[in-house]
């Protein structure tokens, strides 16, 4: 009988959980350890930061959902990581802290037959000097907490234009090698229509700051997209959409100090440059959460596991990026020395950028980090749960769920405003996500027709129902595990 | 403010007559992606 330990409950934790317990009799145990006692759909993070939607809409709690579909839940933090044991402990285990209730601060030993780390990035705001959310004008919507002091901000700025205040608004990245880009592109459009709706889109200055080279880079080198019948590159597709918008940019900045309503970076000319605000949405870098490893007698194996984030089996060779194929990218998420560890979604290391790597002429990196979105996470997650299944069942390694984000299309459904009839929304699909230029020489790495992009309503619809389903589906209602990752 | 989305462009992307049926097209759409599929990268080459 098995014993499969995830850590973390976002997307790829709670999707591997939930395949891993429909799929395995109870005689197997599926332990969830999270510090979360919530799950929350961080894609509505954008609307509850302009205040459409409140938080308590998008998150639920997750221990009486996992009490009823017997998965064991612990509220606590993975701490290191013991792969082979210790003197005392035979198992493998992972060192876990409780976080809440009366265990708060008490470590315990969760042994495990298989672990999935699911522990996503560490939003790490320390890397950028005076980015901490919620101080000097700047927030995030990173997390719903973080999400409803940025509206607390926005909604306070908006009262003040309401009496004639003029306002600089900045929103983008916050650090030279920061990534979710398409998540701040989203909340940009949603400030700007929501401006709008409060008759004092004319009194503000729409700015956006990107470590990107291009607009439309999203930390995916860019696309070549169908556009109805035309064929577009996302730059101008983005620029299209901000200019129509009147929202002004600032690319190829690496933004490395914030203060009271001041962004310092440098850009790829290197220059150091200011950028004032009255508002700002940063993303911070993302990293790795810095965990330790362990052998059996204690020795540090921290380089085993971890480069930064976990490493999978991806091809971590360095080399340029004119050398860089699909086939360095993982295909089953699993650890090459401890083969019964796996990290889904974007805990995993990946082996280089998407975007090109580009230095300043101070020799700064400035770029973005690659991206993983909701939908590689899940997927990722799924076919983890489904090897290990496999594994279980068959009492021998099965490794035959593969998915290289080098052969998985993602869509990326970008809400542009919010409201049944006013809203708006950019739906982008990419296929693949890594661009494979080996395959499609031509078309930037990418299929036509399966990479294309549209505006309007329906996307806004299409973002909402994904908001719904997506929801349903994480409550484990009935039948559930019919909507797709 | 230069404006590269023209009027009727931009009528069509907001009504909702038309949008609905774009809805189910794009719904369609991204579901075929999705359910398209995934797989390796490396015995293909
Ligand atoms: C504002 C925003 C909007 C977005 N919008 C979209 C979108 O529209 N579409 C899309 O596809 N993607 C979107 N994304 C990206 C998407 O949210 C991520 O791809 C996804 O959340 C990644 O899932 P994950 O499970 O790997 O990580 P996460 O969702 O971050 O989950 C990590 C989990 O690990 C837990 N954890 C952390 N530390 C520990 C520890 N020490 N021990 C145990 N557990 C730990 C956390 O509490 C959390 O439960 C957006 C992201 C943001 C920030």
């Amino acid at each position: 009988m098995s014993k499969i330990v995830v850590l973390g409950a976002g997307i790829s934790g709670h999707v591997a959980a939930s395949h891993l317990r429909r799929k395995l009799s109870k005689a197997h145990e599926v332990v969830v350890v999270s510090p979360n006692s919530n799950y929350q759909w961080i894609p509505s993070n954008i609307w509850v930061g302009i205040g459409r939607i409140k938080s308590e809409k998008i998150l639920f709690p997750l221990a009486s959902l996992y009490k009823k579909k017997h998965i064991d839940f612990k509220q606590a933090k993975a701490v290191s990581f013991h792969p082979e044991g210790d003197a005392q402990e035979q198992k493998p285990y992972v060192l876990a802290e409780y976080v809440a209730g009366e265990t708060k601060g008490q470590q315990e030993k969760v042994t495990y037959d298989y672990l999935i780390n699911a522990t996503g990035p560490k939003l790490n705001f320390e890397a950028t000097e005076g980015l901490n959310p919620g101080t000097n004008k700047a927030y995030s919507v990173c997390t719903y907490t973080h999400a409803d002091h940025a509206w607390e901000g926005l909604n306070a700025l908006i009262q003040e234009m309401k009496k004639g205040k003029k306002a600089k608004i900045l929103i983008g990245t916050g650090h030279a090698k920061a990534t979710c880009q398409g998540a701040a592109f989203e909340y940009i459009l949603n400030v700007e229509q929501e401006l709008r709706r409060h008759n004092v889109r004319d009194l503000a200055e729409i700015t956006w700051i990107s470590n990107e080279y291009q607009l439309g880079d999203f930390g995916m080198d860019g696309m070549l997209l169908s556009y109805g019948s035309m064929t577009m590159k996302s730059s101008e597709m983005v620029e299209m959409v901000f200019e129509d918008r009147d929202i002004k940019w600032i690319l190829g900045a690496g933004v490395n100090k914030i203060e009271d309503g001041i962004a310092h970076y440098e850009n790829l000319e290197g220059e150091t440059k200011t950028e004032t605000f009255d508002f700002a949405m940063l993303i911070p870098s993302f990293s790795g959460h810095g965990f330790k490893a362990f052998d059996k007698n204690n020795q540090d194996i921290t380089d085993k596991l971890f480069k930064g984030f976990m490493i999978v089996d991806a091809d971590y060779t360095p080399k340029p990026y004119e050398e860089w194929t699909v086939q360095d990218w993982p295909e089953t998420y699993q650890n090459p020395t401890y083969k019964n560890i796996f990290a889904p979604g974007i805990a995993f290391a990946p082996p280089h950028t998407i975007s090109k790597p580009r230095k300043s002429k101070n020799g700064t990196e400035i770029f973005p980090s690659p991206p993983r979105t909701g939908m590689p996470s899940g997927i990722t997650a799924k076919l983890v749960a489904d090897n290990i299944i496999d594994s279980i069942k068959n009492n021998k390694e099965s490794l035959k769920h593969k998915g290289s984000m080098g052969n998985m299309g993602a869509a990326c459904i970008a809400s542009a405003g919010f409201g049944l009839t006013q809203g708006s929304g950019i739906s982008i699909t990419t296929f693949p996500i890594i661009p494979d230029y080996v395959k499609y020489p031509k078309t930037h790495g990418r299929k036509l027709g399966k990479t294309f992009g549209e505006i309007g309503l329906a996307g806004h619809w299409l973002k909402l129902a994904l908001h719904y389903a997506f929801i349903y589906k994480a409550k484990m209602k009935p039948f559930w595990w019919l909507i797709p990752e | 403010m230069t404006q590269r989305i023209s009027k009727y462009q931009r009528f069509k992307m907001m009504n909702p007559i038309l949008q609905f049926f774009k809805f189910i097209y794009l719904s369609l759409k991204v579901l075929i992606i999705v359910a398209g599929g995934h797989g390796g990268t490396r015995k293909a080459h």
